[in-house]
């Protein structure tokens, strides 16, 4: 039988948190999250400022939670992301959020809208995981979740540069889980389906979309940051190159 | 003829970063067969060169190199960027 945890912050004292764009969103949940959990969480955001004080807000509203503190760069600048982080060498958690999207069909998107969701996608990720797993290598330990995509799994019809950015993040989580793994340095995923969030307000075909899902809902963001939460638990210390679907069903992996 | 205190900052440096005994650190010594250096230590030597020298290495440069004369060679080509040589005297 488990036994259930005996503190209500198992991680306090684990070290410092960055969750990209954490100013709304699945982003926001996971910082509240881990906040909650014990850590010492950073807010980044790149536009948002508003949103990142809200979010800052929620985790100051939470009894016992380490003071939070918000980060602003844009994640497609190595240089930047470089001179943000330099106060920040004992990092051990980093959660890869950023994300955008910019759909069309194939055959009608612009250069532009591949280029601008790739850069965003999938360079931030890799300029972020590389700045972290140097720093730490040298602790010899350390948690890394990107935050995937069903569509990243399954292809989805008009996402032909959001798919291939969230496919290419599970693969560079495979391949960095085998490189740093020696270190103590665990890489993981987590492929959300149909969450509620703005991101997928805008969808028309929603109602259409939940009635393919076996649980018959959408997913909430707190669903997927308990998720993301366990993956950075002493719970799944032996989990590594991971992708955890957090879908109700939708693809079973 | 390569500086001295690049050679002792750099003997310290793969001394105190990867526990190698002094005695072993010599110019011809072998990253990774001499001295037992695995691909990614490679990546711990850029963080520590930074930290204790204040020099930025390409990372795709210093997986060129073979032996430990080649990272003096490497440190002393890169030494005149900003504030190396006030770390290089302490």
């Amino acid at each position: 039988m488990n036994t259930p945890p005996t503190s209500p912050q198992p991680h306090r004292g684990l070290g410092l948190a960055l969750v990209t764009g954490s100013s709304s969103g699945i982003g926001r949940a996971i910082a509240v999250r881990l906040a909650r959990d014990g850590f010492k969480v950073m807010v980044h955001y790149h536009q948002n400022a508003k949103g990142a004080e809200e979010t800052l807000a929620l985790i100051r509203d939470l009894e016992g939670a380490l003071p939070p503190e918000s980060l602003q760069f844009d994640v497609r600048n190595p240089e930047e992301i470089e001179k943000a982080l330099e106060p920040y060498k004992d990092i051990s958690i980093l959660i890869n959020n950023s994300g955008i999207h910019k759909d069309n069909l194939t055959g009608l998107m612009s250069n532009s809208a591949f280029d601008e969701v790739i850069k965003t996608n999938l360079y931030g990720p890799f300029y972020l995981m590389r700045w972290c797993v140097r720093q730490m290598m040298r602790h010899r330990r350390g948690c890394i979740v990107n935050v995937s995509s069903l569509a990243g799994q399954t292809g989805n019809p008009g996402q032909i540069n959001y798919s291939a950015s969230k496919a290419a993040l599970i693969a560079m989580t495979k391949t960095l889980s085998f490189e740093v793994g020696s270190r103590g340095i665990r890489v993981n995923a987590v492929a959300p389906g149909l969450i509620e969030t703005e991101m997928t307000e805008s969808i028309p075909q929603v109602a259409e979309m939940v009635k393919r899902i076996p649980l018959q809902r959408m997913g909430t963001a707190q669903e997927v940051a308990g998720a993301v939460s366990f993956l950075c638990s002493k719970d799944a210390s032996y989990i590594t190159g991971h992708t955890l679907s957090v879908n109700g069903g939708m693809f079973p992996s | 003829m390569t500086n001295p205190k690049i050679i002792t900052k750099v003997n310290s440096v793969m001394h105190q970063g990867f526990e190698i005994p002094l005695e072993k650190l010599t110019p011809e010594a072998t990253l990774f067969t001499d001295l037992g250096l695995d691909s990614l230590d490679a990546v711990d030597m850029l963080v520590h060169l930074e930290e204790n020298i204040g020099i930025k290495v390409d990372g795709e440069k210093l997986m060129s190199v073979r032996t430990l004369q080649d990272v003096y060679t490497l440190v002393d080509e890169l030494s005149s960027q900003p504030g190396v040589e006030a770390k290089l005297e302490h």
